[in-house]
């Protein structure tokens, strides 16, 4: 029995790691090689599959779709966006949902939401006219159509620009253009070229300073007055084989090319695989999935073979944190910085951070509550950190003021702890409410160490909220001048500490009890979701970079949700009214399971 | 029932009761929010002065001009949870090792408040504005202004006589000390924009006037002429001098290539103090202000096409007290939990 808990952790870490082995050609064509090659774009230096996947996410809101019975992975269809513009015209990649959108283009709502260039090409000057208008507007004001409106025709030039990057739609491709490169028309295509780049493909030269990564039409006119750039050549015999199918040229081309970047800057080479591989096995995601499975295995396990499942859930556990904290470890790895540098990252550092607090608890308490609200947690979070990612690249460079490693490991992580630390008391609190209400006669001993475990999670997070708050404050006379402003970031980070310290001192008083201390608890999770997103939504204060547009309406129903089982954790449990009665026999064993 | 204050030990027992505590953090916490929400409409400053740095919230009522305090205010609140936690500190809390963590967090909390009251008293902020290669020695106050009176006859030297605003009272006379000039404020005038300060004022001389000039921040200086010496008034920001000068050899703002996203800003100054024969170059970035003879100067701002730099120059006595506190309460609380958690640990294995 001692063996269960490895073996299904094992189980379930072989399952993710089959991601890792390289995957296969795509019509026969290396389609990870050129995934891998590295661009700069928004400043910062990724692999090419990161630009499509972030490009068809904003476009399409996914980031692969199925095209003529076969998915289309973001990275052939940026492929096809380049080099095959008629091709890429006829997938259906534009999401568009606003019913006036599409009633100004004469189109009717249909099952599917997607829409292909081909169609809205006729109305590109309608769209374009509408959105300059609805432009106008501040983007806090504007209606739901004008919103929409802007939106679609960001998508739209988004899409033009990155037709336009590497040679511009219509024009015979870059072949022809390093041909001609000296005449006068090719000029004012070279300039087209670096006014509309969506991306620098072209690494610095030997003696170039790291940064000065180029655009194809700044190559181009570099090459007007002498040698021009060799990745060119490449670029262009990539593109012509693409368009031709001529797959071995292309896979050449490919390899080539990745040489080529790998001889001038080898560190981006290497970071761009790292990141590609990131991208391709998903530890996020995977980790959500290990979550869930624990989840259900505790669930099943309270009705059904509880001493083997219970087990199988802790293994599973441990072996979704060890993926969620490769995922993290590959992001610091990426980016250079601490783990939490936005609101996105924060997220999934705040479910890592429960996950393995409940570890803990477990390992201590041993009676598959902390496992259950450890998962729980994990899942919960990386579900809010997928929907914070719909803004595209979660690697973002870091804005000057943030632009300090030390206060970012420090203030950030300890915060964010504190945040994960009152989440998780809050969740240890629901579930004890759900637990008084759902079962015949809880066990004593269970609910005794429900309730300490509750009480050491508050301690915990009111320890590193304060340090963490404090040194916010450090920070700020570090770099602004104060240690306290009053900014709302900083009130709702005090706001924590207080209500933690409200609810210890309350017990200490004897003012609560057990049931007081859990619907307290609970309501710690109002005040951590304001804090933590509510007042990045008022749009005032030095915090701006974690600014944030709607999701009001999920952030309310959240604290309603939290109201209500403040008023069940506090409800008197009513006998049997909510249980069969011959579940009683079914009630959980006290005895808990074998130890590992 | 005999009056509270005839029954000292009721309000002993009061001023050291964990209600209170409990009701003081809850006040705060209220008083916390409501000047977040208020940020919105005021802006923060105001929002602090009316919630936070007051000892009591007031409000309108509604239909009247009538003022009314309507709830304490973060002075009162802190203050009162200042005087409990002492008042309980000494009573409740025996001395022993046990306890230690909660005295250390609690003489920490209380450094915390005193910092913040040191602060809000004598916290002085100010700005400084230098374009490249100019050369500047003293601070701007970014809400003060004051009304300067030059005497510009000498074109190789200019006597400025500056009248701090807070002495401009409405309808006063005021002789300005070293010239023959008095002047006259006629009305003060609430100006359009919050960054306009406006007001009219009669100068005379011997008797003789000059006519009423509206004065304003927006308007350059004005001049006028009286037995061959020129006058200019004119209205800036409160100026404070320092006993050194800075010259600002170089602004570089950085972004992230092919983006707007700012990577860095800095300002490398030249920091000149004769007095103490110091002549030597700072760099003042992000993150990296210069501390020196008790101000700290921060890169905060800038314009005129990355020439001009905005630094933010802070005063405050008591800015080492938040690091003494966060020590402390830190310690503390790792202590107190440690013992709490070896306690029920132990209970738990027995």
């Amino acid at each position: 029995m001692k063996g269960i808990p490895w073996i299904a952790g094992a189980l379930a870490l072989a399952g993710v790691g089959a991601a890792l082995l390289p995957p296969g050609k795509v019509r026969g064509l290396d389609l990870d090689g050129f995934g891998r090659i590295p661009v700069l774009e928004r400043g910062r230096v990724k692999p090419m599959d990161s630009l499509a996947r972030n490009s068809l996410l904003m476009i399409r809101g996914q980031q692969s779709f199925q095209h003529l019975g076969r998915t289309v992975g973001a990275d052939e269809w940026l492929l096809d966006v380049m080099f095959r513009p008629d091709v890429a015209a006829e997938q259906q990649v534009f999401v568009i949902d606003a019913p006036e959108v599409l009633g100004l283009m004469d189109l009717q709502q249909q099952p599917s939401r997607y829409f292909a260039l081909k169609t809205l090409a006729p109305h590109f000057e309608e769209i374009q006219r509408q959105a300059s208008a609805a432009r106008q507007v501040d983007s806090r004001e504007r209606t739901r159509f004008q919103a929409a409106i802007v939106n679609l025709f960001e998508r739209l030039y988004l899409y033009y620009r990155l037709q336009s990057t590497v040679q511009l739609p219509g024009t015979p491709g870059l072949a022809a253009e390093m041909e001609s490169i000296s005449t006068p028309e090719a000029a004012r295509r070279q300039q087209a070229l670096i006014d509309l780049a969506a991306f620098r493909p072209l690494p610095p030269l030997a003696g170039e300073a790291r940064g000065e990564w180029r655009s194809v039409g700044e190559a181009l006119r570099l090459g007007r007055a002498g040698a021009a750039d060799p990745g060119l050549d490449v670029l262009a015999r990539l593109a012509s084989a693409y368009d031709a199918n001529e797959l071995d040229a292309f896979n050449g081309a490919v390899a080539d090319f990745n040489a080529l970047v790998a001889s001038r800057s080898p560190e981006s080479s290497r970071r761009a695989s790292l990141e590609r591989l990131f991208n391709r096995t998903q530890p996020f995601y995977a980790g959500m999935v290990v979550y869930v499975l624990a989840l259900l295995a505790l669930f099943v396990g309270w009705l059904w073979k509880r001493p083997i499942l219970q087990p199988v859930a802790y293994g599973l556990l441990v072996a979704g944190s060890a993926i969620h904290t490769a995922g993290l470890v590959a992001r610091i790895l990426l980016q250079g910085r601490p783990p939490v540098t936005n609101l996105y990252s924060s997220a999934v550092f705040v479910g890592w951070a429960a996950v393995i607090l409940g570890i803990v608890l477990e390992r201590i308490y041993r009676n598959g509550f902390a496992a259950a609200v450890a998962a729980a947690s994990g899942f919960t979070s990386l579900i809010v950190a997928h929907h914070l990612a719909g803004e595209g690249d979660t690697l973002e460079m870091m804005r000057a003021v943030l632009d300090s490693n030390f206060w970012l490991a420090t203030h950030v992580v300890t915060i964010t702890v504190g945040y994960a630390g009152t989440f998780l008391a809050g969740a240890l609190a629901i579930a004890y409410a759900v637990r008084l209400h759902l079962f015949r006669e809880p066990d004593p001993a269970t609910t005794r160490s429900l309730v300490s475990m509750t009480y050491g999670v508050i301690c915990f997070s009111l320890f590193f909220s304060f340090v963490g708050t404090v040194l916010g404050g450090i920070w700020a006379d570090q770099s602004w001048g104060r240690f306290w402003g009053w900014d709302p970031k900083e009130n709702g980070a005090l706001l924590i500490v207080l209500w933690n310290a409200m609810i210890l001192h309350a017990r200490w008083g004897g003012y609560v009890r057990e049931k007081g201390l859990m619907a307290m608890a609970i309501f710690g999770n109002v005040v951590t979701s304001l804090s933590w997103f509510g007042v990045n939504m008022l749009g005032v204060g030095l915090h701006s970079y974690g600014f944030m547009d709607g999701a009001f309406e999920v952030l309310a129903g959240f604290i309603v949700s939290q109201l209500v089982l403040v008023g069940l954790s506090l409800l008197p449990r009513r006998r049997a009214a909510l249980t069969p009665r011959r579940q009683a026999s079914r009630r959980l064993p006290s005895a808990g399971w074998t130890r590992i | 029932m005999r009056p509270l204050a005839a029954r000292p030990e009721a309000v002993w027992h009061a001023l050291t009761s964990l209600k209170l505590t409990l009701v003081c953090l809850a006040l705060l916490m209220v008083l916390v929010v409501a000047c977040t929400l208020a940020q919105v409409r005021l802006g923060t400053f105001a929002a602090v002065n009316a919630y936070v740095r007051s000892f009591l919230v007031w409000g309108q009522v509604p239909g009247t001009a009538l003022r009314i305090p309507i709830f304490p205010g973060g002075g009162l609140v802190g203050l009162l949870l200042m005087l409990n936690l002492v008042a309980a500190q000494s009573k409740r809390l025996e001395l022993s090792w046990r306890k230690s963590g909660l005295w250390a967090v609690h003489a920490g909390l209380i450094l915390l408040f005193a910092g913040e009251f040191v602060t809000s008293g004598l916290q002085v902020e100010t700005r400084l504005s230098i374009e490249e290669g100019q050369t500047v020695d003293f601070v701007e106050s970014p809400r003060q202004m004051e009304l300067v009176l030059t005497d510009v006859t000498d074109p190789a030297q200019d006597d400025v006589y500056g009248i701090p605003e807070s002495l401009l009272v409405s309808s006063s006379r005021l002789d300005v000390k070293g010239t023959p000039v008095s002047l006259q404020v006629k009305g003060l005038r609430e100006a359009a924009e919050i960054s306009e300060r406006a007001m009219y004022v009669e100068p005379t001389v011997d008797g003789r006037s000059y006519g009423t000039w509206r004065v304003s921040n927006a308007l350059g200086p004005q001049s006028f002429t009286d037995a061959g010496r020129t006058w200019t008034l004119s209205m800036r920001p409160r100026r404070e001098y320092l006993p050194y000068s800075l010259t600002l050899k170089r602004f570089r703002h950085d972004e992230y290539p092919g983006t707007d996203i700012p990577k860095s800003f800095s300002s490398l100054v030249q920091l000149r103090n004769a007095a103490r024969g110091e002549e030597r170059d700072v760099l003042i970035s992000m993150n990296q202000p210069l501390r020196y003879e008790g101000r700290a100067f921060y890169q905060a701002s800038f314009g005129k096409n990355d020439t001009l730099s905005v630094l933010q120059v802070v005063e405050n006595p008591g800015w080492l007290l938040p690091y003494i506190s966060c020590a402390l309460v830190g310690m503390g609380l790792v202590m107190h939990f440690m013992f709490a958690l070896f306690r029920s640990l132990k209970r738990a294995v027995s």
